[in-house]
């Protein structure tokens, strides 16, 4: 793992795990209604100060607490346009299985890649530290496997080629 | 399988099969760059019709495939007239008067699948036939005289021939080479990019020490290279490549090795877009696998329920309904 990966991820860490002390926190306008604060923003007082952490211009995650919510935005490298376009596969596959990764968001912020809530509710159901970890494992994989991918598709063309090129001649 | 086969596999069992035991039948099925196949019997269970609908035939037609399939087809091409509608060109082989041993029937049956190449490779025979014309016209100009000289003098005409509804395939002699340009269209913003990786990678192989001899390749997107500019109806855009071969006549030195040239540079958009494709799909199968692993992190997180089977002070076990 490169020098500054180490320091960007633990400090997504350490913000992370200080911002997800969510509470359950009714609607203030709606009565019976409890929505994640984060996302709806009627209430300016339960929203908490938004935070980036940057690991260079292409790379970083905006964490935006509230009194029940959390928003996390992750902005994925893309040095290239293969880089862009698997990433793009890659966040759309994902978000479209949704329903299965119960804190994704269906629709990454303007600006970044992919998004994740994560509510009173979800950190009441699961493991604080073990979502951390989910976390920062997603953010460590994500960037391997693009540029997995990338190679295989360079290493592909290039037996496809030298094979093709080798009956010609 | 990394490289695709120029004989159509369907023509190739079905007639192994008929030769041996004929029946009747009437099968239609279909060939790269919308090729259109039928083989039937119409009269007697002893005559097959095989009929090739192409859609560049009237391009074909211009440059002798015709005659070439009669040539190489002795005997089996039916005259226009007799073609079967909706067909461009028909075979007709008659089970009775086939060759005795069974490595001339192989032979046959070979060349037969091989039906849609034939008709494709006329105009790169008459090219590289015109190539050579050239080369032995072709005086060495000295210095100055080069400049006088009008350059149409050294170069054939330039062929054209619309494989595909919007694709093209361009083929001109020269005094000293054959230059075959495919245009071909990435209809997706993912094909283009990963075209111009496949393409990139096609033009990067010659620099290896074992593929010297192969043939140069150049690729352009959105500009016509200058060899076909002039051409009317070229599109130029973001997602048009443009694959230029540059063929010596190294290449086609001998008949075998020409018609091997011929066969592996007709099916060249087709390997294209096959691996294209193929990468697309194992790109999503690494995905799929991907997020499997994710999901199973983030199951993870929940806590186990302890599902403890319970009891009651005496003993017993119960279950709450």
């Amino acid at each position: 793992m490169s020098n500054t990966l180490r320091p960007y991820l633990n400090a997504v860490r350490a913000t992370l795990t200080a911002a997800l002390t969510l509470d359950n926190f009714a609607s203030q306008q709606v009565e019976r209604h409890n929505k994640p604060e984060v996302e709806i923003h009627t209430s300016p007082e339960v929203l908490l100060l938004p935070l980036i952490v940057s690991r260079n211009e292409s790379e970083r995650v905006l964490i935006e607490p509230s009194v029940n919510s959390l928003r996390l935005s992750i902005a994925i490298k893309q040095a290239d346009e293969i880089e862009k376009i698997l990433c793009h596969k890659f966040t759309r596959f994902m978000m479209m299985r949704a329903e299965g990764f119960i804190i994704l968001r269906r629709k990454p912020l303007p600006g970044y890649d992919i998004s994740f809530l994560i509510t009173n509710f979800h950190s009441e159901s699961m493991l604080k530290h073990k979502l951390v970890d989910f976390i920062i494992q997603f953010m460590e994989d994500v960037d391997k496997e693009i540029s997995e991918m990338k190679l295989s598709l360079n290493a592909r063309a290039r037996i496809v080629a030298e094979s093709y090129l080798s009956t010609v001649s | 399988m990394i490289l695709l086969e120029s004989r159509n596999t369907v023509i190739n069992d079905v007639l192994l099969d008929r030769f041996e035991k004929p029946s009747r039948m009437d099968i239609q099925f279909v060939d790269y760059d919308n090729v259109r196949f039928h083989l039937s019997t119409a009269d007697s269970k002893t005559v097959i019709l095989l009929s090739m609908g192409i859609q560049c035939w009237p391009d074909l037609i211009k440059y002798g495939a015709r005659e070439h399939l009669q040539k190489e087809y002795a005997g089996l091409v039916l005259p226009p007239n007799e073609t079967e509608p909706e067909y461009d060109v028909t075979l007709s082989i008659d089970l009775e008067k086939l060759p005795p041993t069974a490595e001339e029937r192989s032979a046959l049956v070979q060349k037969l699948a091989l039906f849609k190449s034939t008709a494709m490779s006329a105009p790169f025979l008459a090219a590289f036939a015109e190539q050579a014309q050239l080369q032995s016209s072709y005086k060495e100009p000295a210095g100055a005289q080069q400049f006088e000289l009008p350059p149409a003098e050294s170069q054939g005409e330039l062929k054209i021939i619309k494989y595909r509804e919007e694709e093209a395939m361009f083929i001109q002699a020269r005094h000293d080479r054959v230059t075959v340009i495919f245009s071909t269209v990435f209809k997706e913003e993912t094909d283009r990019v990963y075209g111009r990786v496949f393409l990139q990678e096609f033009v990067d192989a010659r620099r290896l020490q074992s593929l010297q001899s192969a043939p140069q390749v150049t690729y352009s997107n959105r500009e016509p290279p200058l060899e076909i500019r002039h051409v009317p109806g070229l599109k130029n855009g973001e997602d048009w490549g443009y694959v230029t071969f540059v063929l010596f006549p190294r290449h086609f030195a001998n008949p075998t090795q020409a018609l091997s040239t011929i066969h592996r540079i007709q099916l060249f958009r087709d390997y294209l877009h096959y691996h294209i494709k193929c990468s697309k799909a194992y790109m999503h199968s690494r995905m799929r696998a991907r997020v499997a692993e994710f999901l199973k992190v983030l199951n993870r997180a929940k806590p186990e329920v302890a599902t403890a089977e319970r009891k009651t002070a005496s003993g017993r076990t119960f279950q709450r309904r």
